[in-house]
């Protein structure tokens, strides 16, 4: 088993969805090892996604399992992934237009807030403290990212590769176990790429990531190991350049004739 | 030009009262983009439980708490027992499914304390103030009522801005799929919206009872003045809702003071026209597209 030196953080075992008649996944199994990178590709359609969608709790499979931390998750409520120590970014940014980066980025930590709804709704003292901790853990993400001088702008004020790392920035503000990032290269250019490639390798081996990403360089260069699927099923895994020379990855990606 | 000032000025109050009621259709359709035509049900439900804890108590304050209190647990209910299940479904069906609940309210509130107007008391004079000598068309209730919705905007706006609670509120009326993923629970969230909404439209009711007196029926065409302001505003801006409540509540006035104010309902259907015709998305509404 790939990455089995290192115990898995996340593990999919034999998970099956059909939606609308289609089989989805098919028996689909993967371990994510932690404090490693992991990519997941696939042409599309594989159901990359979907399987983002299962650990994320917005698709319940058919059948199969999803263990977090060794432990069993029976039914996986999204509102409560960033507690446990998940974060998801999605395909394009899922930006809230109407908030600010920093209240974009805020949102990220917000499960975290303990203090209590009659308190919150009194706007009671120690509510603004715990919400100004919560300012101070976002600008500190934007920072990270180095994008602190944009907090107070909109999402449609700013650059499309700025909004990308807003949107990074609310995943790592509830300093999760494992990102799951649904394709972060998605609409940047070459350096901006490069940059994102770095970021990603300085979060291990703290943190864990699940990458799904259409762009084989930055996916090559970044990942420990990589899943790859196709039509729903796992066709081969292995560090990158077990996958690059795989004749079955070649065949998905290219065709049979191009394999050959 | 002295009577246009007086009648400016007596609009002030029951713009405020308009203001509020649109408030609480704002909140509601920025929790759940649903337009809450029950609310003046709720309101003059609670009005009624705030006016026999008014006759059990003879203290205003408790009857007021106590339409809060109420406002906040009808909004709940309604919210939770009603929308949820029918919003699963569709969003018309939803808007739909409101008007029955006002129906069902009313017809409660007619069974359970009587279809007659009935007086609510005076809490604070409503003779009209006399300062620098003169005679001024606002009275002591008046600035009651303003004082109150000036303090139920500014704690709204607090709530909103300030605490976490607020953030996942606005997140939440922007895309709910995302804030679940972000760590929001959504549904309970969208409850909070509708509580909160009860509390103002309760605060509405029991504020305009002393003016108006409450049947079951009293508050409809509050609804529509209020439903006016709301749309004029943005339908999604609290700002909107609050100065285009109070711009409402003016021109009424002056409508009424010039002519009669039968021709008041009149007045907000043109003016809802006009800002149908002219701005469809409303003074304060940005009706931007959304990407995600």
């Amino acid at each position: 088993m790939p990455g089995s030196e290192t115990s898995p953080l996340v593990e999919l075992t034999d998970i099956r969805i059909k939606l609308s008649g289609l089989q989805i996944l098919d028996g689909v199994s993967i371990s994510v090892p932690q404090g490693k990178v992991t990519g997941l590709i696939g042409p599309n359609g594989a159901g990359k996604t979907t399987v983002f969608n299962v650990i994320s709790g917005f698709l319940k499979p058919d059948s199969g399992r999803v263990d977090f931390e060794g432990r069993a998750l029976k039914r996986i409520r999204a509102h409560r992934l960033t507690k446990m120590g998940i974060s998801r970014t999605l395909q394009g940014v899922g930006l809230f237009g109407s908030l600010s980066a920093l209240d974009n980025v805020m949102i990220g930590g917000s499960a975290q807030v303990r203090s209590g709804l009659l308190s919150q709704s009194l706007a009671m003292p120690w509510t603004d403290i715990e919400t100004e901790r919560l300012r101070v853990r976002a600008l500190a993400a934007l920072a990270e990212l180095g994008i602190e001088d944009q907090a107070a702008r909109l999402p449609s004020e700013l650059p499309y590769p700025i909004q990308k790392k807003v949107a990074l920035a609310r995943a790592l503000v509830s300093d999760p176990k494992v990102l799951l990032l649904d394709e972060p290269a998605g609409g940047i250019g070459a350096p901006d790429m490069a940059e994102l490639g770095r970021l990603i390798r300085s979060w291990v081996p703290e943190r864990t990531v699940l990458l799904v990403e259409h762009h084989m360089e930055l996916v090559m260069s970044v990942c420990d190991l990589i899943w790859v699927l196709d039509a729903g099923k796992v066709i081969a895994s292995g560090t990158p350049d077990e996958v690059r020379n795989n004749p079955a990855v070649l065949a998905a990606y290219l065709g049979e004739e191009g394999a050959a | 030009m002295t009577q246009l000032l007086d009648y400016v000025l007596g609009g002030i109050g029951s713009g405020a009262i308009i203001a509020l009621m649109a408030l609480a259709l704002v909140l509601t359709w920025r929790a759940t983009r649903v337009v809450n035509f029950a609310q003046v049900g709720q309101a003059m439900f609670t009005t009624f439980i705030a006016l026999s804890i008014q006759t059990l108590t003879g203290n205003w304050f408790v009857a007021l708490i106590g339409a809060i209190i109420a406002g906040a647990i009808l909004g709940v209910i309604v919210q939770y027992l009603v929308l949820r299940p029918v919003k699963r479904m569709d969003t018309s069906g939803a808007i739909i499914a409101t008007f029955g609940v006002l129906i069902a309210l009313q017809a409660a509130a007619g069974m359970i304390w009587g279809g007659d107007s009935q007086a609510f008391p005076q809490p604070f004079g409503n003779t009209a103030l006399t300062v620098f000598g003169r005679e001024w068309p606002l009275s002591a209730y008046d600035l009651v009522v303003i004082g109150f919705a000036a303090v139920m905007v500014v704690a709204l706006t607090l709530l909103f801005t300030r605490t976490s609670l607020g953030l996942a509120m606005r997140a939440t009326a922007f895309n709910p799929e995302v804030a679940r993923l972000s760590g929001v629970r959504v549904g309970r969230t969208l409850t909070i919206g509708w509580a909160l909404a009860g509390v103002v439209g309760g605060v509405a009711g029991v504020l305009v009872a002393p003016t108006s007196a409450i049947s079951p029926n009293s508050f409809d065409i509050l609804l529509v003045f209020a439903f006016t302001a709301a749309v004029i505003g943005g339908l999604d801006s609290l700002i909107g809702a609050v100065a285009l409540g109070i711009g409402t509540g003016l021109v009424l006035s002056v409508v009424s003071g010039y002519s009669d104010s039968s021709n008041a309902p009149v007045a907000a259907l043109v003016l809802l026209a006009l800002n149908l015709a002219i701005k469809p998305e409303g003074i304060f509404g940005h009706n931007k597209a959304r990407s995600v």
